[in-house]
């Protein structure tokens, strides 16, 4: 059991660097954002985070996976329907997964 | 459009990733009270961070005695998605005074930005994206108290399918990134290639987001210098 002041402590640890993190990617950009045509660049940003996340994800995921992000995918696109797409990837994840090779 | 009028816009236009959240909330609390964090010390951990990431990956270590360099460095690779985040809103944040751009970060949120970039120019982004953020926070904690308070239905069931919700809901929000954003395709395709290249090279999981995103914002430049046609 962790005492009541190393909680306090990592908890405000924690909070700072996820802070700041937010905070100095603005900045950062701020002092970019006189370098001609970065506008650009800069929106492309969460796209490229995002897909060097899910590419590593879909790569190393097993069948029941694979078939839940396709489902999430075609519903988003067709839909833009964020619920029901999480939903029924997670439903293929829990019902798939046993017969598809699952944990 | 006002700033407060955009906030509420942020509000209203947060209820999809409400739900999300609220799924990852009762996980996170479950977490928490199976690794015996108070009730209170989960709360204020999850109101003064509001970041399922980095909350998942600091309780990875939650033991005494606490590894705080371990679980600092730990955070940091999770969040380093913000400072991305932070750096699209560059030029749509103009118009507020520094004090308030610094508080109000405080609730940076993905969705948040992605949806941003889908509603009229007419809203204040920084407006807009509070307020989502500020929807997404009680969802967060609400969650987040339920999940602790139920922790003991779910000690026996293995939650271990719902590990790749992570992904899925990301990839909802790379399809309204794709279908919203006006930037052009090719730095998130060259961001995508460069990361499974790198992770069939065992390459370490910070280095891949590292280098494929710089990957992806070279192709950017390259793109923006080309004569367009």
């Amino acid at each position: 059991m962790v005492d009541q002041q190393s909680t306090l402590i990592a908890i405000a640890l924690i909070a700072s660097v996820v802070y700041l993190s937010r905070v100095s990617g603005y900045f950062i950009g701020l002092q970019l954002r006189h370098i001609g045509g970065i506008k650009p660049v800069l929106e492309a940003l969460p796209g490229c985070a995002f897909m060097a996340i899910l590419a590593p994800a879909i790569r190393q995921g097993n069948a029941s996976e694979i078939l839940a992000m396709s489902c999430v995918v075609l519903i988003m696109w067709r839909t833009n329907n964020v619920v029901f797409a999480t939903g029924t990837g997670m439903a293929v994840l829990l019902l798939a997964g046993p017969y598809l090779g699952g944990n | 459009m006002s700033t407060y009028q955009s906030l509420l816009l942020g509000i209203r236009s947060s209820a999809d990733y409400f739900i999300s959240t609220f799924m990852f909330g009762v996980m996170f609390g479950i977490a928490a009270s199976a690794a015996d964090l108070s009730q209170w010390h989960t709360l204020i951990m999850s109101a003064s961070v509001f970041s399922a990431s980095a909350q998942f990956a600091a309780l990875e270590f939650w033991q005494s005695p606490l590894p705080y360099g371990t679980i600092a460095l730990s955070v940091a690779l999770v969040s380093s998605r913000n400072i991305l985040l932070g750096m699209a809103m560059t030029h749509h944040f103009d118009g507020h005074s520094l004090k308030r751009r610094i508080v109000w970060l405080f609730l940076l949120n993905d969705p948040g930005v992605v949806t941003s970039y889908r509603i009229a120019a007419n809203v204040d982004r920084l407006g807009y994206i509070t307020g989502y953020g500020v929807a997404i926070m009680v969802s967060w904690l609400s969650s987040t108290w339920l999940g602790l308070n139920i922790a003991g239905v779910f000690a026996t069931l293995d939650l271990g399918a719902i590990d790749f919700a992570g992904p899925l809901v990301i990839a909802t929000m790379m399809m309204l990134f794709i279908k919203g954003s006006k930037t052009r395709s090719t730095p998130w395709i060259v961001s995508g290639i460069v990361a499974l290249l790198l992770f069939e090279l065992e390459t370490a999981n910070y280095l891949i987001l590292l280098l494929s995103v710089a990957a992806g914002v070279m192709a950017a430049v390259v793109q923006e210098r080309l004569p367009h046609g």
